[in-house]
């Protein structure tokens, strides 16, 4: 009789486990896929965070760039700045700061915009300038085209993606994302293919 | 309400078409002495005779239309931003006005390089987006290029601070817009919009859209287009219910009836 009830009571709280672990099992899942999150953007800001010490520390080497009505100065610094980044970093492959890791959050976000609820809006937000009327690629330490036009980055994606040092955008180009040095105006790295 | 503190001339190419001389008109403004008087050009960097055209004719308005300023409404400087588009774009068909001692004061559009933030004549301080005053309206030009978080925390924090009786944002693309080309640019209105509500904006000027349109106004905020101070993008414009009074053909023709529509006061 003991017995009976004792394995009566097992498969009670058997029951009860698999009733409850699933819910239990999500939770802890949940705050892992934030924690993975956070962690690769973690990876993702240190790298930022090196590239501006890099572009920072490439700059102290110039003359200080003010504000002046002498306009070669502007395009002298500009091209200066890019030239000696990308010496430093003459080995710097695509993927070098948008890691695979980083791509692959970054692809879920991206997607999350452009097929969900609001994609409405976020794709109509790019159309409306898309260079990619102009076929172009872009590539690590190459010049962003001087003469193509930007396209608005939807805010709400902007909201998602970590927030980027001043001296850095995301610039989405045809279905491309790059990362882009605004003062020096090179690509640092993009991620083709990146809007569904 | 503050009492009328500003007028604006938004300067459009449809403003140099054939007519009578827009400088021999009298303006339909108050004209108070302590008005704050600017004139709001966009799209214009386009070195073409219509920017000229337009440029000369606002050198000359100003003989009865003193504006003290200029704010740009972006695409500063189309093609490229080498010595030769500053000169051919900007300080050649400005010259006049330059010469005369009338600040611009640019922000960014599409087509522009954010390193214009370091030339000087744009005054922008090598800042992407900024503020500066002038009597009682505080303006704000913001870069809807790039509507980061970081921008939109600037913009609360300086918008709480202002402590201006008017304040009036300026930046590339607009909220509102019936033109076909561009249009309204939605998801920029739904992060600048509650700003703007909350915080009191009475005005809100955008290029962009290559015609000139004045909104109803839209959560008691006034909006223009303003994009047709470099080319007129002849019949863009939509029949929409926004539509205050709008142009896309030269003056002798104005969607609302007015003789100058693109003369505006607030």
């Amino acid at each position: 009789m003991k017995r009976r009830t004792r394995v009566t009571r097992l498969f009670q709280w058997l029951s009860l486990f698999a009733f409850v672990a699933p819910g239990v099992a999500a939770q802890a899942r949940a705050p892992q896929a934030g924690g993975e999150e956070a962690r690769v953007f973690k990876v993702f800001t240190a790298r930022v965070q090196q590239y501006v010490k890099l572009q920072s520390g490439m700059e102290a080497t110039l003359p200080a760039l003010k504000p002046t009505s002498d306009v070669a100065r502007i395009a002298e610094h500009q091209h200066a700045l890019a030239r000696k980044i990308a010496q430093a970093r003459r080995g710097a492959r695509r993927g070098h700061i948008l890691t695979h890791e980083v791509t692959r959050q970054f692809r879920r976000i991206i997607r999350d915009e452009f097929l969900g609820p609001d994609a409405r809006l976020a794709r109509r937000t790019i159309r409306r300038d898309d260079p990619s009327k102009v076929a172009v690629r872009l590539h690590v330490n190459e010049v962003y085209p001087n003469d193509l036009p930007l396209t608005t980055t939807p805010p709400a994606l902007l909201s998602r993606l970590p927030q980027l040092p001043q001296v850095l955008a995301y610039r989405i180009v045809g279905r491309d994302l790059a990362l882009k040095d605004t003062k020096a105006g090179l690509i640092v790295d993009p991620i083709p293919n990146v809007v569904p | 309400m503050p009492a009328i503190c500003c007028a604006v001339l938004l300067a459009s190419v449809a403003l140099a078409a054939p007519g009578p001389p827009l400088h021999a008109q009298e303006p339909a403004l108050p004209l108070k002495p302590d008005s704050v008087r600017f004139a709001a050009i966009g799209d214009m960097g386009t070195g073409k005779k219509a920017q000229y055209e337009l440029a000369g004719t606002m050198a000359e308005y100003r003989r009865r239309f003193p504006f003290e300023f200029v704010i740009t409404l972006g695409d500063n400087l189309y093609g490229g931003d080498t010595p030769g588009d500053y000169e051919s774009k900007f300080e050649l068909p400005y010259k006049p006005l330059i010469d005369a001692g009338i600040k611009f004061y640019a922000t960014l559009g599409n087509h522009d390089r954010p390193n214009q933030r370091f030339y000087k004549l744009f005054n922008m301080n090598a800042e992407q987006y900024y503020t500066h005053k002038k009597g009682n309206v505080r303006f704000f030009a913001l870069d809807t290029n790039d509507m980061n978080p970081r921008q939109l925390a600037w913009l609360e924090k300086e918008l709480q601070s202002s402590g201006s009786d008017w304040i009036i944002c300026y930046f590339h693309h607009p909220l509102y817009s019936s033109a076909a080309f561009h249009g309204s640019s939605t998801a920029l209105r739904l992060v600048l919009e509650p700003l703007f509500v909350k915080y009191g904006v009475q005005v809100a000027f955008a290029g962009h859209d290559h015609v000139y349109e004045r909104v109803k106004p839209q959560k008691g905020i006034h909006y223009f287009t303003e994009g047709a101070s470099g080319s007129l993008r002849a019949g863009n414009l939509r029949k929409t219910d926004l539509t205050a009074a709008s142009y896309d053909q030269d003056r002798s023709r104005p969607c609302d009836g007015r003789r100058v529509p693109g003369v505006g006061r607030s």
